[in-house]
């Protein structure tokens, strides 16, 4: 039984750091359950990760910090982890004790960020993680010796299979009750640095302490290493303008006793390492290629590696919408029965008309997309997880590096496949601010979970279902993968635009680890499907929800709905009589009087003809005189060229809060103006039977093309200009990509509908 | 013909075969970055895919690397 935990006890917190592909994630989850709570930290865009250690008799916190090679502050990731370590950020208490997990098969390398972490002078503990690949790989690691040798305790895990997570808590609690002494400052690799250096950090340290600035000698030892690094700029912006002088001043000096800045850093620490792990690690030599090795001979080829990533890209898309018919069917009959429901209970007036025409035909339009976008996730975080998506930001660079980019924009623009804001904030691992820009200015253009939508409705209604090759390829599917990648592939140009005239610079280079394939974990991807399932049904139930309501009022306004209440009213009275009559007439078959209720049934069927089509002429006026009407109809002239009639405009103005709105306005303004009967149709359907006042359908290929084309190159999401907004620091960058994807998109769209319409 | 004794750049190593770093040159905040990856001197390195970015082995480690004109790795091809 797990113990109890007393919250009357003060909550303790403890810091979890390590470099990328270490299994932090998976350590912290088994940690803490699924209970993580995530947020940001203030005044900055880092991700702060915190959670609740589970089995711990303490209130303990886990903060779990960026994955990192190092503390060199040199991107705004490493500047907080510096920070949340020294207890610098705002509503956040410094950790009592930091965990710093290392890959154990790679002990060397990933022992340098521990080597910085023993300078800050906190009690750690240090976690082997993957302990159980380290026989098969070969290696002798000494686990005890390099506990000796450091003072710290030292766990062996393999978080993935739950084992040494018990001791490692365990080794907290015992750290967190003062059983663990901070580190000895004579032991850490500080005490190897050159006797120049240390004598110009602590010149430098006097010099800071006298302009009201008393900083710890790691951070100062940062300032004369790092140039032009992120502590510097802080300082500069507290005004402390002379700092950059100094520390020149002191570089200078060092420079000619000897001492190379910063390459001296990494000498000493490898030496430090090689000393610590002498006799602890042995590695045997192997020539030989490991599987991984063998599979990335052909996925990172030149042309075989391109070529499957597209053929795994076709198969994504293809099985969307394969897989997903069948649960979007059912999700649209569910529907279909709420609204029936809401018919025999609600009578007829506003509020059936807000429930039915609103809330239902509205949110509901925008449910239905659940299952694809559960499909998407899944595939993208399968592949995540099992290495590839480093492969291909590998395949990636050569396309990338045409533009002037690098393949490390390749990884924030495929998570900007799921959402534009993940993907903004991920640029943030772009050391180079050019390259960040401009990465951040095109991820929009990606195709986003919520443009999916859009794409299904449009290319299911007016695409036709034409399969080949047995059945297994769809038209469909093609079309929707064409749509998927038209914003990547107008990002091309514009990327190289952008670089030209906006950001010139020097070429990007491409620095990155790629990790060893592995079978990807079912826990890490069922969290990654489930965050975007919710996050995607929360914005149905809040954001959309809102405009539904607004659009639906607009609708239904300021028209009055007496006379087309009481034309309902009297069409379901007759409808009830007819249905009562019918039921007497099977009843009364063969007996005398069969023939006079027969002509009864006749004469009620032409009374409840004309009922309906004087409730479908009024529910047509009520919508034409609406405030929605009105407003549609002023603006017809601008979304005509498009192949647009009123109602698309209007939905399309309406969703540039959030572009999935228009899933929802589509369904509203249908179902308020659509015929009786039609009503319970799915939007789909009642999309097909849209037509013009002179009969023509107004949904055509070239139409639903041209829709398609607007929502894969605007800037409909108000999370992500906001996003732009914070990350850049300035209005100018949200603006510029609101003005510049707009014009786009009108300019495809309408080039779009103007070629499919001469064709078709 | 490539001797044991000729530094080359690294992009040069042919794909499969090993060789030695004896050199990295260039910025130096860069050479840094390369040198806390664990690209430095003295390691054995693999070629495993030749190109602009090549990948390379470093102590069972796949790292990919275009580096342009920022800083330069040299290695001595060990023999066989």
């Amino acid at each position: 039984m797990a113990p109890s935990i007393d919250a009357s006890k003060a909550t303790r917190t403890v810091a979890l750091i390590g470099n990328p592909n270490t299994g932090k994630s998976s350590l912290f989850n088994a940690l803490c359950g699924m209970n993580a709570r995530v947020g940001n930290y203030p005044g900055v865009t880092v991700e702060q990760k915190v959670g609740r250690l589970v089995g711990s008799s303490m209130n303990v916190d886990v903060v779990d910090l960026p994955g990192t090679y190092s503390l060199a502050a040199r991107s705004a990731d490493e500047a907080v982890t510096v920070n949340v370590l020294s207890g610098e950020l705002a509503n956040q208490a410094a950790p009592e004790v930091a965990i710093v997990i290392l890959d154990a098969t790679n002990v060397e390398r990933n022992l340098y960020l521990f080597s910085q972490m023993y300078e800050l002078g906190l009690p750690l503990i240090l976690v082997l993680n993957m302990w159980d690949r380290v026989e098969s790989e070969g290696l002798h690691v000494d686990a005890d010796l390099i506990a000796k040798r450091l003072g710290v305790p030292v766990i062996c895990t393999s978080a993935n299979r739950r084992r040494g997570v018990n001791e490692l808590r365990v080794a907290i609690e015992s750290a967190l009750n003062g059983k663990q002494l901070p580190v000895e400052a004579s032991r850490s690799s500080r005490a190897l640095y050159p006797e120049a250096f240390l004598e110009e950090s602590k010149r430098l340290a006097a010099w800071l302490e006298t302009q009201g600035h008393r900083l710890p000698s790691y951070r100062v030892d940062r300032l004369i290493i790092d140039s032009d690094g992120h502590f510097q700029k802080m300082l500069c912006q507290s005004g402390v303008s002379e700092i950059s002088k100094h520390i020149e001043e002191s570089r200078e000096r060092l420079a000619a006793s000897g001492c190379r800045v910063p390459m001296f850093e990494t000498k000493v620490r490898y030496g430090w390492i090689r000393q610590l792990i002498d006799g602890a690690v042995t590695r045997k030599e192997s020539r030989s290629a490991s599987p991984s090795d063998r599979i990335d001979r052909w996925l990172t080829h030149r042309w075989v590696g391109m070529l499957v990533f597209v053929l795994i890209m076709f198969l994504v898309f293809q099985s969307i919408t394969l897989v997903a018919e069948w649960p979007m069917k059912r999700i649209e009959e569910l529907q279909g029965i709420a609204s029936s429901a809401v018919e025999a209970v609600v009578p007829s007036g506003a509020l059936r008309s807000l429930l039915v025409d609103g809330v239902i035909s509205g949110v509901g339009a925008v449910v239905v997309f659940i299952p694809q976008i559960a499909i998407l996730f899944f595939f993208i975080a399968v592949l995540e997880d099992c290495g590839y998506m480093a492969r291909a930001a590998f395949v990636m660079d050569k396309l990338m590096s045409s533009v002037g980019l690098s393949g490390k924009s390749f990884l924030p623009l495929m998570s900007s496949f799921a959402c534009a804001v993940p993907g903004i904030m991920a640029t943030r691992t772009i050391e180079n601010r050019k390259d960040r820009m401009v990465t951040l200015l095109i991820a929009p253009l990606m195709s986003c979970s919520a443009r999916m939508p859009v794409y299904i409705l449009m290319v299911s209604a007016f695409v036709p279902a034409t399969r080949y090759l047995g059945g297994w390829v769809t038209l469909q599917g093609m079309v929707l993968m064409m749509m998927q990648s038209l914003g990547a592939i107008v990002a091309i140009p514009v990327a190289w635009l952008l670089k030209k005239f906006f950001f010139p610079g020097e070429q990007a280079t491409f620095l990155m680890e790629l990790h060893s394939y592995k079978w990807p974990s079912m826990w890490v991807v069922y969290q990654r499907v489930w965050e975007r399932v919710i996050s995607f049904v929360g914005r149905a139930g809040t954001l959309i929800f809102c405009t539904t309501i607004l659009v639906w009022a607009a609708g239904y306004f300021p028209a009055d709905h007496s006379k087309l209440d009481t034309a309902v009213g009297n069409l379901e009275k007759l409808q009830s009589q007819q249905s009562e009559l019918v039921a007497k007439s099977e009843q009364a078959k063969g007996a005398e009087d069969e023939s006079a209720v027969q002509a009864k049934v006749q004469e009620l069927q032409v009374e409840v003809d004309q009922a309906l089509a004087s409730v479908n002429a009024l529910r047509s006026d009520m919508i034409e005189s609406s405030f929605l009407g009105m407003f549609g109809h002023r603006i017809e002239p601008l979304v005509r060229p498009l192949g647009w009639d009123w109602k698309i405009g209007v939905a399309t103005i309406a969703s540039f809060p959030a572009r999935e709105v228009i899933i929802a306005t589509l369904g509203t303004i249908y179902s308020l103006g659509s015929d009786e009967n039609e009503e319970s149709l799915s939007l789909q359907s009642q999309m097909q039977q849209a037509k013009w006042p002179d009969g023509r359908p107004v949904f055509t290929l070239a139409t639903s093309l041209s829709i398609m084309v607007f929502f894969a190159l605007c800037a409909q999401c108000s999370a992500t200009l906001m996003t732009i907004r914070r990350e850049t620091n300035s209005w100018r960058w949200p603006l510029f990509s609101f003005a510049y994807m707009t014009t786009l998109a009108y300019v495809g769209a309408w080039l779009t509908y103007q070629v499919f319409a001469l064709w078709g | 013909m490539i001797t044991d004794s000729v530094p080359l750049p690294i992009e040069f190593l042919p794909c499969e075969s090993q060789g030695t770093i004896v050199e990295m040159c260039g910025r130096p905040c860069q050479v840094q970055r390369l040198e806390e990856l664990g690209i430095r001197q003295g390691c054995k390195v693999r070629m495993i895919c030749r190109g602009e970015p090549c990948l390379i082995c470093i102590e069972g480690r796949r790292i990919s690397l275009r580096l342009g004109e920022s800083a330069e790795i040299f290695v001595v091809p060990s023999a066989g």
